[in-house]
């Protein structure tokens, strides 16, 4: 398996470390318990494109945001996590 | 040259030569990695680099020199880069100018002796360094200037190549893993000329 990472270029997937959903978000400081549960421990596992962090510890030390066919291993996007947490707050602000 | 905390030399080996191929430790200079910080610190950092060493800091995995040749910034991430002084010439010393131009926008931590440099050139280079390095080095795409941080066998590295003729890289390594990539590449130029 390969993977583009948006500063380095096309590299090996020994180049980088799987870390997990990427979807999944922090709660409030107050939120219950079940949020916490759920963000600490609950994780799904869809048959299908995929959201997941990948750093690049051999190349760059970049967190990517990468979007994976669970199925196929087919790759459709990589972005660098700083971008996309950037969208988001952009998005939240608007 | 700037003083070393190591009595010792990071390869003991003296340079090894296949045919025309060399592969030698190249002395180290003074190094500093500067590392933006937060928020408006990269912007500023580049404007900051450009007033004071007549250069853009690379947005790409490159190595560019200063107007005055000094000093080379290698990009070393989308926040970081490396700064190597070009030989002993830096005036005043690396650490000291770069404090004083954007100290306040960037973390500076010298690098001098975490970093050693193996240098390897000749008409080979090429053929031994791709056994090592995943990354494609043909002339097309990777050229002088050119930088990759990635993994030599093993090793992470930051490559970049400083030449076209002959073809020379200089492999920067982490000095405690110098003398094993040094004898990987030996390892890799007998079996890239065999
Ligand atoms: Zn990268």
């Amino acid at each position: 398996m390969r993977l583009t990472c948006p500063f380095c270029g096309s590299r090996g997937v020994e180049e980088f470390t799987y870390r997990g959903d990427a979807t999944v978000r922090r709660p409030a400081g107050d939120a219950g318990a079940a949020a916490w549960v759920d963000y600490v421990y609950l994780r799904d596992n869809p048959a299908g494109p995929h959201q997941e962090l990948w750093y690049h510890g051999a190349g760059c030390r970049s967190w990517l945001v990468v979007t994976r066919d669970t199925r196929t291993h087919l790759i459709s996007d990589v972005r660098a996590a700083r971008a996309v947490a950037q969208a988001e707050r952009e998005e939240g602000a608007v | 040259m700037v003083e070393s905390l190591f009595a010792q030399p990071p390869v003991s080996a003296a340079p090894v030569r296949a045919g025309d191929t060399v592969l030698v430790l190249a002395p180290m200079g003074e190094a500093v990695s500067l590392g933006a910080f937060a928020g408006a610190g990269r912007a500023a950092l580049v404007v900051r680099v450009r007033e004071t060493f007549g250069v853009d800091l690379p947005e790409q995995p490159r190595a560019v020199p200063s107007a005055d040749g000094q000093v080379v910034f290698v990009w070393c991430g989308p926040t970081q880069w490396l700064a190597l002084a070009a030989g002993d010439a830096v005036e005043g010393g690396l650490m000291a100018r770069l404090r004083a131009a954007c100290g306040d926008l960037c973390a500076l931590t010298s690098q001098s002796d975490s970093r050693t440099t193996l240098r390897l050139f000749g008409p080979q280079a090429r053929e031994v360094a791709g056994r090592l390095v995943p990354v494609d080095l043909h002339d097309a795409v990777f050229g002088p200037g050119h930088v990759a941080l990635t993994l030599a066998g093993h090793i992470p590295v930051i490559l970049r190549q400083v030449a076209r003729n002959p073809v020379t890289y200089e492999f920067l390594v982490f000095r405690s893993f110098a003398e094993s990539l040094f004898h990987d590449l030996h390892v890799a130029m007998n079996g890239a000329l065999s």
